[in-house]
């Protein structure tokens, strides 16, 4: 189909275009980003309130250390009244801890009801969750199960979304890149807001560690 | 889809049916109040909506340097890239795809693009089972509609239509008591088949030029289960959808999600780069992309260029005074209201669809919502000059307009015109309301006009002035 590559190019083009222009024109509108006054305090203290905000469809917590992770999900699990089964992520960073009283396995299942993940960071602009996907993180942990927990370190807590995308704007482009901004939702019916549509019904953050301690 | 030439049948019925204004008004209504609350807490709207607009000039200007630069990128990341002039063009090469990957089964999350090809006219002739994975879609697959609004499809079927639906269709409904227990049958009823489909077809909201990748935003969660268990994941792309890079990106969702639906972004906003890496636990082992042009670039030299900066966010819709009464399936197209009313005469052609920029009263409210600021009621009038320069206009309508000439022309002939018009009007009068008068048919078929008072325009005015 290239002839139609020809085409629609030609059909476009004026003059030959002059790259270097261009790109510093693509830079003078980044710059002039305009965002909402939103991000006035700490990064990891905002994320929390927006988790909590009625906008977002998610619960959250903070705890001190990755090593108390387990027992806040073990918390959730009691709370929700959940068996003690959950697909945990194939991160070293959450293999690594105990989870003693919690039988996991790592693979999703099509109808899995509890999966347990670790995000690589989160934006405190709009309370979402950043996934990259890879070996440690496949994509349908997040997206099969009906409750999907999850922890981040409050020192990977970007401000602004645009802080996060000039973040990574020199690393190579994973498959995937999620942002997950509370459960799945739908208003598809007379415009009702029901959880669970396809993805999670539930979503729960939890914050690790403070931002301070990290710097 | 409905004859194109019978608008006036269809506003009529849609004007007629009561239940469709209560569906439109639930969903548009919520919309835009949470829409308005969304731009009073960003006081800074406006210059964030001109950078916007900017931003999408600035891409459509340089539209051949960003696609080239977008197929660069997008191959290294071991994407395949075609390139469709037409959306038949763009039909056969996704049919194409499916062949040869043996595909039985594709499930497809909501692209309007996908709409405006007929991509699902065109899997169904190729014989593959296609299964709409956004709810809305899901619902207007059963009923066998198209879709009535470019955010929500379905916003035309009441919870009690779509219980009925369900319960004929889905294997295991449930009681279908409540909204919660229909969302519940529909992702019982869809799960198994995300995950058996051969291909996953999706749009996108976003071509991201310096990687090549796509995004897409959704609240269901459904683009992400479209995209990632099948073997194959196609998406097509209008080539209008281009932004520089991913920091651009997000400038221009919070745009678009705060004008869709009030929220500050969609749950699940995902950029989608490639097949399958070495050591991924899932995602597609083929990742294609079609690059669709059908018009855009008749568009781009044809004065409708501004068009091209359209996000797709159905805010014109919610906000335009002729949708909320006659809802999406009287345009007979696949984009309707204000925005659809600007891409029909250029996608059908203009003499078939004549009479859609003529359906807007040009009270500007969609030009003022929209979040990259096109000046919808212009172009509107552009196409009702040409669709005059053309002779496209019935008789009536020229002769109307000719008589009405006449009388401009000579002030005093159009003064003591209106000056019998406002005496005869008050015979036909009860009690200060004319229902019935003769020529004024149309307009008293449906409502009751006020008997006039006061005297001509011209004549008050006067009488302001020499006060």
């Amino acid at each position: 189909m290239s002839s139609a590559r020809n085409e629609i190019l030609e059909a476009i083009r004026g003059g030959t275009p002059d790259a270097d222009a261009i790109a510093a024109q693509a830079r003078r509108l980044r710059a002039g980003a305009c965002r909402p006054e939103r991000v006035n305090g700490p990064a990891d203290v905002v994320f929390l309130e927006r988790l909590r905000a009625p906008g977002i469809a998610a619960t959250a917590e903070r705890v001190l250390t990755m090593q108390d992770f387990p027992d806040a999900v073990r918390r959730y699990l009691t709370t929700q009244q959940l068996a003690p089964t959950v697909a945990l992520q194939p991160h070293a960073a959450l293999q690594a801890l105990n989870w003693a009283g919690i039988e996991t396995h790592a693979h999703i299942g099509t109808d899995e009801l509890v999966a347990v993940g670790l995000a690589l960071g989160g934006i405190a602009e709009t309370g979402s969750l950043v996934f990259h996907s890879g070996p440690a993180s496949p994509t349908l942990f997040a997206f099969l199960p009906l409750h999907h927990i999850v922890a981040v370190r409050a020192s990977t807590i970007w401000p602004w979304l645009e802080d996060y995308a000039d973040a990574v704007s020199d690393s190579p482009q994973p498959r995937n890149v999620n942002l997950i901004t509370g459960a799945s939702g739908t208003t598809d019916i007379e415009g009702t807001l029901v959880r669970g549509a396809h993805g999670p019904g539930w979503l729960h953050v939890v914050l690790v560690g403070d931002a301070r301690d990290a710097s | 889809m409905s004859d194109p030439g019978d608008f006036a049948a269809r506003v009529d019925a849609a004007l007629g049916d009561a239940t469709l204004k209560r569906a439109i008004e639930r969903t548009t209504g919520t919309a835009r109040t949470k829409r308005a609350a969304a731009i009073a807490a960003w006081p800074e709207f406006p210059q964030a909506r001109e950078l916007g607009r900017d931003m999408k000039d600035h891409v459509i200007e340089n539209l051949a340097h960003y696609l080239v630069e977008f197929e660069k990128n997008a191959l290294r990341a071991g994407t395949k890239v075609h390139w469709a002039r037409t959306g038949a063009e763009a039909c056969e090469i996704v049919v194409d795809i499916c062949r040869k990957a043996k595909a039985k089964s594709v499930t497809r999350a909501k692209s309007m693009l996908g709409e405006e090809i007929g991509l699902p006219h065109a899997l169904e002739a190729a014989g593959i089972e296609r299964i709409e994975t956004d709810l809305a879609e899901h619902i207007i697959q059963l009923a066998g509609d198209p879709p009535s609004h470019i955010v929500w499809p379905a916003l035309h079927k009441t919870r009690e239509q779509v219980a009925e639906l369900f319960r004929a269709h889905h294997r295991d409904p449930g009681a279908m008591a409540s909204v919660e227990a229909m969302v519940a049958s529909a992702r019982r009823q869809l799960r198994e088949k995300f995950m058996a489909a051969d291909v996953g077809i999706s749009g996108a909201n976003f071509l991201i030029a310096d990687t090549g990748a796509v995004c897409t935003v959704t609240n269901e969660g459904n683009a992400e289960l479209t995209t990632t268990p099948p073997r194959v994941h196609i998406v097509t792309a209008g080539i209008e959808k281009l932004v520089p890079s991913m920091t651009h990106a997000m400038a221009m969702l919070r745009l678009l999600v705060r004008s869709a639906t009030g929220a500050e972004l969609t749950q699940y906003t995902t950029f989608h780069a490639g097949p399958k890496r070495d050591g991924d636990l899932d995602g597609p082992e083929e990742f294609h992309i079609v690059l669709v042009d059908a018009g855009r670039t008749r568009m781009l030299n044809e004065g409708l260029a501004e068009m091209l900066r359209c996000i797709r966010c159905g805010a014109c819709l919610n906000h335009c005074v002729v949708y909320r009464q006659i809802g999406g399936h009287a345009y007979g197209a696949t984009y309707p209201g204000p925005m659809g009313s600007v891409l029909t005469p250029m996608l059908n052609g203009l003499e078939e669809s004549v009479d859609l920029p003529r359906a807007c009263t040009l009270n500007g409210q969609c030009q003022e919502v929209c979040p990259v600021a096109i000046p919808l009621p212009t172009l509107l009038r552009g196409w009702r000059e040409k669709a005059w320069q053309r002779g496209f206009e019935p008789a009536r309508v020229r002769w109307a307009l000719r008589l009405w000439r006449f009388f401009a022309l000579r002030p005093w002939l159009y003064e003591t015109a209106g000056n019998i018009t406002l005496r005869v009007m008050p015979l036909f009068a009860r009690h200060g309301w004319i229902s019935r008068m003769p020529l004024a048919g149309g307009w008293t078929a449906h409502r009751d006009m006020p008997s006039p008072s006061g005297g001509t325009f011209l004549a008050q005015y006067r009488r302001s002035v020499r006060k």
